[in-house]
């Protein structure tokens, strides 16, 4: 009797963090990203997780290009991590001959940055991991 | 593609930059096409097909990006680089302390060297007709694949193809320029102007030519020495699809070559 009044308790403890966490995590990237989305050159985000996607794009017309190109590329990471043993993949760069991307998993946000080929992606790493 | 000179350049390329730089744990090139060159051990075959399929993805995603120049997978143990070389992309698996330095110098300026030499030396060794041949044919053919060469064609063998030409008033299509490595022959009553090539390629010709008589061949040398000679089908089977041609001694004394060197073969057609 004691036992089976207890595990009903411990779960809802335990769940109930996670999803403060979750919260929390998504709500410290997308401030960040929002400045970063402010600064020259950078043509928007896409922020996901398991429960939501935010999008800010300038060209909205782009935005399916860019989602699937997003999903396809944290795919493309993992079946490659598991090949060729990566470990966790900290971030992704793609150079394309007109714009850059990049994406990152943060928690259990997938981040995708949309930028110009003149901006330092080196610094939006940074600032993205400083948050 | 992996039965073609061309590829057999960039397999040793890719081996070389591998042996300078121990860091690189795979090293391999892919087109859009699907054909993929990697180094020759086979354990890392599957895993590169499989990477290839998956960059694939992302590649064909990338298109609106305006196309891929470079994609880096910055992971916790290890990156994979890739990077588009003329119509290749170099992918490279490096661990996480590599001197990324060292090994961009052997990727970014070794590996495009070659392909622009390979293109300027070998015009004839285009690698898009290749690929498209080699998908075409099964694997069991010679390593080293035709190319067709008009310009090589000498008087003596444009001379054939007119009489044939005339004989049959059917327009035969061009001699075909096949490249071997140059193999002893051995025993004691190998003939001494007879060159012996496989099976396979003995075919080809015959079907590319019907009914006409494929009985010598016209061995040139890169330098430039040419013998034309009798040609017969190898005699040992372990020789067979190696892209290997048996020379007697004394014709590769008149071509001033040796055994595992490269010449270019042409049929006579009669």
């Amino acid at each position: 009797m004691v036992k089976q009044k207890k595990s009903p308790e411990e779960t809802v403890s335990e769940l109930e963090p996670i999803a403060v966490e979750k919260a929390i995590c998504e709500d410290n990237v997308r401030p960040v990203l929002e400045e970063i989305k402010k600064s020259d050159g950078v043509i928007g985000y896409i922020l996901r997780n398991t429960t939501s996607a935010t999008i800010d794009l300038n060209d909205p017309t782009r935005l399916m290009d860019y989602a699937t190109l997003s999903s396809s590329t944290f795919e493309a990471s993992e079946q490659l991590s598991e090949l060729f043993e990566l470990g966790k993949i900290s971030y992704i760069k793609v150079e394309g001959k007109d714009i850059n991307t990049l994406h990152l998993r943060i928690d259990e946000n997938d981040i995708s940055i949309f930028i110009e080929k003149t901006v330092d992606a080196k610094k939006i790493l940074e600032k993205m991991h400083s948050q | 593609m992996e039965n073609d000179v061309y590829s057999l350049v960039l397999r040793d390329t890719l081996t070389e930059i591998t042996n300078a730089c121990p860091d690189i744990q795979n090293i391999f090139l892919f087109k859009e096409d699907g054909s993929i060159i990697s180094r020759e051990e086979k354990n890392h075959e599957e895993a590169t097909v499989h990477a290839v399929d998956a960059l694939d993805e992302v590649l064909e995603k990338a298109k609106v990006l305006g196309g891929t120049q470079s994609i880096s997978f910055e992971g916790a143990k290890g990156t994979i680089n890739v990077s588009r070389v003329n119509d290749f992309y170099l992918v490279t698996v490096v661990p996480e302390k590599a001197d990324l330095k060292y090994v961009n110098i052997f990727t970014n300026v070794l590996l495009p060297t070659v392909l622009n030499l390979l293109d300027k030396i070998a015009p004839a060794l285009n690698q898009n007709n290749l690929s498209e041949t080699v998908s075409e044919e099964p694997k069991t053919k010679p390593a080293i694949k035709p190319n067709e060469d008009p310009a090589e064609e000498t008087a003596e063998n444009h001379e054939n193809h007119e009489a044939a030409e005339a004989s049959t008033e059917k327009i035969l299509p061009e001699p075909q320029v096949n490249q071997f490595i140059v193999e002893n022959v051995g025993g004691l009553f190998a003939s001494s102007d007879t060159v012996r090539v496989d099976c396979d390629t003995l075919s080809q010709w015959t079907e590319l030519y019907e009914d006409k008589k494929i009985e010598e061949a016209m061995v040139e040398t890169f330098g430039g020495k040419s013998v034309r000679c009798k040609l017969k089908p190898l005699k040992s089977a372990k020789l067979e699809g190696k892209g290997i041609i048996q020379i007697p001694e004394k014709i590769q004394q008149m071509l001033n070559v040796g055994k595992g060197e490269l010449v270019r073969v042409k049929p006579i057609i009669e």
